[in-house]
């Protein structure tokens, strides 16, 4: 009775609902960036994610379910079951980990190669922009081989999770892109 | 006896062929046993052989403890400890005493449970199916290989265990009543306790240490041990060494039960079913007075000089209480007496029933129609429609998002209990009390499986369940991807049978299953706080009918019920008309079996309400597993064969019977109903939160003097049972007084020669109706009825 009274609020004023995937290396910052939007204007610590977090956050009229799955190397297999239904593909780099940056390609290519990931928008954050040596967000899309993506709406925005830089404008390129409200 | 049984094809020929049909780590036998050394200096074995030998007359049979000093068995196999490493996962960091083998990182994993990092404190249960027994391997060898061989051994291995126990019970005759453990299933369960603790620590990268330790055991009664593993995980953070693991291991496994008396199947549902604290108590002492004997005849002072003090008697015998002294702290420990199937750790009924029951009541919701599941509509109660799932075998998944896995856990364990009712078994077997998506792929080979999980993903992915419980909602979710129930043989069968009666389904009768009311009778059970072993009765009760009625079910549609060995001299249900002797010289001769319906369209209507989820049941592990069991537990548990106690005990209760009808019963029962076994199985039928012996008391009232001086014999019986002692002083006032009139009248009656000795000169009888006061004789008797 309360869903239908929401989703009818919803139909009349707009709000889109959005499901979204945030994955990345192990310690790339993706629980920070997830609590950040979660809290925007408090200092976050975060300490390895065992399994996954999630969260709702509402921004411009679209409620975004955040998932948050950990990154180490072992349960990076897991990641595939968190694909369908997914509209948003939140990938995390460590813009300062230049040598990992060939692995964290080749993840991202696997997760958007997935048939079930076909459909999704990706966003790819650029962090840790405060750390010296990092990439740019345009080495990075070089490194990610983002340009070879066909049929593929994507968007790299540079982000310092720590203290929330670029985080919103990436999540309002997320809102503005998202076609279709999701059938529940 | 058991040939006559169709041979349970089950899983077992699943897991032949597919390594992983459980989907848990299926472990390596254990390095091989190492024997308790006697913790003492003196040995139990020899001791014990020569008095099971001179054990003549005088004394009462010997208690059997149910965890002996010499058992090969320790309390606890396994310490483990795991850690979530920041670069690479789950990692396993020591063992004790060795490496418990398998594939330890699945291990780690579930050690570690999703979401640990948000709490600073967890705790979750999960099984390993670890063989006991069986050629050892070198444990080095690589996990894969080694579980598929191991599990294909264990096919044929549980074959074999099954034709053994027949052949035991059969053999050993009036013993057997000590052989009633659970049919085999395979080894029995490893239970894993397991506690992770995540501190913030800035000293350390990414500013924290996870840390989980576990208790492997093969007691279900593992949550006793939750207080030493809080210790001992605060130890480890402050000395991470194997030694920390061993003082666990040592202080656990120096536990001592041994005063624990081994009660027989019989016992074991009198002592569930009742509150008497004082129940059989009498065997606690004996155990104590055996222990005493025992070390005078080793000539052993006891260390203490005061001897009564060492040992006390259980305040409540439904506990034993020890202690495990862990680093000089004594940890008081209660030790549950009666451990049913499927009762592992300590979970709350009571809890899994509100949490589905409150949102149901403010604002129910529709299911989609499944014949196995909505027996009673759409808006059928979700625990009834949980309880079909888990009788049917459906996929069931407990999700508690944001809640510590502790709690899912313990709503899968209810829910097992629930289910099985201490009477039906398999589903532990198959239930993962705990589990992530790492063990997603293993968790869909099992066909029928508990499940929970923290993560509410598995609820965007309705192909992997067939019924979703939402912990923090306290909502049941029928999968849109659940298979349809099959149409079956004897579903077909029973319309066609019952195209010819009025169509009952649709009258006025809304609940033509009972379920309605029986619920409604468990929440005021709840609201009236009956506490929670009222509610495990009530199951229990609840899955008994089911059962029984299922039996009907059989044997009205196929002929005969594999369900219920037929006692001698009975035959099918209409060719063996109930209430009429076999033998006209013999009242115990007295027919008819079964579950009693008050008249046939009664039946007819509650079949046909439980067809379909009988017929969904009589596939099933469980199904199969009872029908081992009702073989393997024939004698010990239904030492009276002939007359059916059950049948004619409800038929009392339950039916308007003509005095010729009762008269009958009561003369068959006091026939029948002897021996210290007779009166268990009696008492069983008569538990007392059924009113006990109300409707065998009425037999006092009966117009034929015959029947009410039988009556009192038996209950002169059952008073002078160390059991039936207490069901007698529950007895009402009213029921006692008839008892004491029909005594004196006899009495009165007889010539005033001898006051000794009764009229019909039944041998039992005789022993205690020679007491001239038998208030005085009922309170006395005890002590000698136990010599037979």
């Amino acid at each position: 009775m309360g869903g239908q009274v929401s989703k009818m609020m919803g139909k009349i004023f707009g709000t889109k609902e959005m499901r979204i995937l945030m994955l990345g290396l192990d310690a790339a910052g993706k629980t920070t960036i997830l609590y950040k939007l979660k809290l925007s204007n408090q200092d976050v610590t975060t300490i390895p994610t065992v399994g996954f977090n999630v969260e709702s956050v509402t921004y411009k009229n679209v409620k975004f379910n955040v998932w948050d799955v950990g990154g180490q190397d072992k349960i990076r297999p897991l990641w595939r079951h968190y694909y369908s239904g997914t509209q948003g593909l939140i990938f995390v780099v460590d813009s300062s980990d230049t040598a990992r940056m060939e692995e964290a390609r080749s993840e991202l290519h696997k997760i958007i190669n997935d048939r079930e990931m076909k459909d999704a928008l990706l966003l790819v954050f650029a962090n840790k922009q405060d750390i010296g040596g990092h990439l740019s967000p345009e080495e990075v899309t070089q490194q990610l081989q983002l340009t070879k993506l066909k049929d593929k709406l994507w968007y790299v925005a540079p982000s310092v999770a720590t203290d929330g830089t670029g985080i919103f404008e990436g999540l309002a390129w997320l809102s503005n892109n998202v076609k279709t409200q999701p059938q529940k | 006896m058991a040939s006559t049984l169709p041979y349970r094809p089950s899983n077992d020929s699943l897991s032949t062929s597919n390594p992983k049909t459980n989907g848990l780590p299926r472990l390596s036998p254990a390095p091989s046993f190492i024997g308790r050394s006697p913790s003492g200096s003196h040995s139990h074995t020899s001791f014990r052989r020569t008095s099971a030998e001179n054990t003549v007359g005088y004394k009462p049979r010997r208690c059997k403890s149910q965890y002996p000093l010499d058992s090969p068995e320790r309390h606890v196999e396994y310490i483990l400890v795991a850690s979530f490493h920041i670069d690479r996962g789950p990692i396993m960091e020591h063992q004790y005493p060795g490496p418990i083998s398998g594939d330890e990182s699945m291990l780690a994993e579930l050690m570690l449970p999703d979401q640990t990092h948000v709490r600073s404190q967890d705790w979750t249960i999960f099984f390993l199916h670890k063989d006991t027994s069986g050629d050892d391997d070198d444990d080095s060898e690589s996990g894969k290989k080694k579980k598929k061989r191991k599990s294909k051994y264990r096919g044929n291995e549980e074959g074999a265990d099954i034709q053994h126990e027949n052949v035991d019970e059969a053999s050993e005759g009036e013993s057997s009543e000590e052989d009633d453990e659970e049919g085999g299933e395979g080894p029995p369960l490893m239970y894993v306790l397991n506690l992770v603790n995540t501190k913030q620590d800035n000293t350390v990268r990414r500013g924290a240490v996870v840390k989980a330790m576990a208790i492997c055991t093969r007691h279900s009664f593992l949550h006793i041990y939750k207080p030493l593993l809080l210790l001992a995980l605060e130890d480890y953070f402050k000395s991470p060494y194997p030694e920390t693991l061993a003082s666990l291991y040592d202080a656990v496994n120096n536990m001592d039960l041994s005063l624990m008396p081994k009660l027989s199947i019989l016992e074991r549902h009198i002592l569930q079913s009742s509150n008497t604290k004082e129940m059989f108590i009498e065997k606690f002492e004996q155990m104590i007075r055996q222990r005493e004997e025992e070390e005078t005849e080793n000539g052993e002072c006891p260390p203490s000089p005061k001897k009564m003090s060492r040992y006390v008697l259980p305040r409540d015998t439904h506990e034993f209480e020890s202690k495990v002294v862990y680093h000089d702290i004594p940890i008081p420990v209660k030790i549950p007496t009666v451990i049913w199937p499927e009762t592992v750790g300590d979970f709350s009924l009571i809890k899994l029933i509100q949490t589905f029951a409150g949102p149901h009541a403010s604002s129910p919701q529709a299911f989609p129609n499944h014949p196995h599941l909505t027996t009673s509509g759409p808006f059928t109660h979700p625990i009834i429609v949980l309880v079909n799932a888990i009788l049917t075998q459906k996929r069931v998944v407990f999700l508690g998002h944001n809640r510590p896995s502790g709690e899912v856990a313990e709503a899968v364990l209810a829910a097992c209990a629930l289910a099985s009712g201490g009477i039906l078994r398999g589903f532990t077997r198959h239930a993962f009390p705990y589990t992530d998506l790492t063990k997603i792929d293993d968790l869909l080979k099992v066909p029928g499986f508990i499940a929970g999980v923290t993560n509410p993903t598995f609820a965007n992915h309705p192909e992997w369940w067939d019924i979703l419980c939402d912990l923090p909602t306290g909502r049941m979710k029928i999968s849109s991807h659940v298979e349809p129930a099959p149409v079956t043989e004897g579903l077909l069968f029973f319309q066609q049978q019952n195209a010819l009666l009025p169509n009952h389904t649709s009258n006025a009768n809304s609940d033509p299953t009972g379920d309605n009311i029986f619920i409604e009778d468990i929440l005021r059970s709840i609201s009236n706080r009956h506490g929670e072993n009222a509610i495990r009765a009530k199951w229990r009760a609840y899955i008994t009918k089911f059962v029984r009625v299922a039996a009907a079910f059989e044997e009205a549609v196929y002929g005969a019920s594999n369900l219920y060995i037929i006692g001698p001299g009975e035959e099918l249900s209409p060719d063996s008309p109930t209430g009429q002797q076999t033998d006209a010289s013999d009242p115990a001769s007295l027919r008819g079996h079964g579950y009693v319906w008050s008249d046939e369209i009664a039946k007819q209507r509650e079949l046909s309400a439980s067809v379909s989820r009988i017929e969904g049941w009589r596939n099933t592990r469980s199904y199969y597993s009872y029908i081992q069991d009702i073989a393997a537990m024939y004698f010990p548990a239904r030492p009276i064969q002939r007359p059916d106690l059950f049948h004619h005990h409800d038929r009392l209760r339950s039916l308007k019977l003509s005095h010729a009808e009762s008269a009958a019963i009561y003369l068959a029962l006091s026939h029948a109903v002897k021996d210290y076994a007779g009166i268990c199985q009696l008492l069983t039928v008569a538990p007392e939160n059924q009113a006990g012996l109300f409707y065998l008391s009425m037999g006092l009232f009966h117009p034929d003097q015959v029947v009410r001086e039988a009556t009192v014999e038996l209950l002169d019986r059952i008073a002078a049972h160390p059991a039936g002692r207490h069901f007698w002083t529950h007895l009402s006032r009213f029921a006692k007084l008839a008892y004491f009139r029909v005594k004196r009248d006899r009495d009165a009656a007889q010539s005033p020669i001898s006051g000794v000795g009764s009229p019909t000169g039944s041998n039992a009888g005789a022993s205690f109706g020679g007491e001239p006061q038998s208030l005085v004789g009922v309170a006395l008797g005890e002590s000698r009825s136990r010599k037979s």
